[in-house]
């Protein structure tokens, strides 16, 4: 898609698409129109980086270690297999 | 529980297209984590948790066939495991999953942003509030946010942003359209926000009650 292709958007529907946009879920079209105003918007680019790292930090400290109690009985289970 | 005899579990001795024995169970070392750390968020309870990742890695391997893509491992073991969490709360409620959950219509979930809340004049002109705020964030504040999501919403927050699954991935593993999914997840993460900044507005030294 080239430049002139890219639809301009308001912040208000760059916010819309943003969480989509980070996930990778949005089609071609509209990551693109996304991704031109955030590099024109400083107010949805700072909002874009807070969503991002938010969603970071959510990931990384949700995330556990399993117990050793566990890996013991899944290695008794998968004995059996 | 499941419990299987030794035929159920000697039943899948042939091997796989995709994954022998040796390699499924180096795959389920190599997501332990992940599958405790998913189950745990489902389940809200260590000892359910590990019920739940036992059950799961026994059903993977009795339907070890019906993995096809071994690049799809990951996905196909979550779905295996939210099935088989769906299906035992459906059996300990005596109703149906859906029956269960908050309506969607009527659930208190009107749009909230933290950013909206942090992004403010009067606390801009102070310090830089969206990176404090993330820098103060612990993981108790992730987990109490988390578990006070209504199950609908806690189960799609979980499986896009703590496993990573694609929209359509969470569609195939839920069997609930795409649109669904968007919607749950939007509600689920603006919720999840809405718990957080809750949590943030409280004393911090006061103990949880827990």
């Amino acid at each position: 898609m080239t430049k002139k292709d890219v639809k301009k958007i308001e912040c208000e529907e760059a916010i819309r698409m943003l969480l989509e946009y980070l996930d990778n879920e949005l089609d071609e079209h509209n990551h693109d129109s996304v991704e031109d105003h955030l590099h024109a918007c400083r107010a949805c680019y700072t909002r874009m980086e807070f969503e991002s790292r938010l969603k970071n930090v959510v990931k990384e400290k949700a995330q556990e270690k399993a117990p050793i109690d566990l890996r013991n009985r899944i290695k008794k289970i998968s004995e059996q297999f | 529980m499941m419990h299987l005899t030794m035929e159920q579990m000697n039943d899948n001795s042939a091997v796989s297209p995709t994954l022998n024995r040796e390699h499924f169970v180096k795959q389920i070392e190599a997501h332990l984590d992940q599958l405790y750390g998913s189950a745990l968020r489902l389940t809200r309870n260590s000892s359910d948790a590990e019920d739940l990742v036992a059950d799961t890695v026994t059903k993977a391997w009795i339907c070890i066939d019906s993995l096809q893509d071994l690049d799809r491992f990951k996905p196909w073991l979550l779905r295996i495991m939210t099935n088989h969490f769906i299906s035992e709360r459906r059996k300990a409620s005596n109703r149906a999953i859906h029956e269960s959950y908050v309506e969607e219509s009527e659930s208190d979930d009107e749009p909230f942003s933290l950013f909206e809340r942090l992004h403010q004049p009067f606390l801009l002109w102070w310090s830089n509030p969206e990176q404090e705020f993330l820098n103060q964030l612990l993981k108790e504040d992730i987990e109490t946010a988390l578990n006070d999501l209504a199950e609908q919403f806690r189960v799609v927050v979980i499986l896009a942003d703590m496993e990573g699954l694609s929209y359509q991935e969470i569609s195939e593993v839920l069997d609930l359209p795409v649109g669904t999914v968007r919607s749950r997840l939007s509600r689920g993460r603006s919720a999840l926000q809405k718990a957080l900044w809750q949590h943030a507005q409280e004393p911090k030294n006061s103990p949880s009650g827990e």
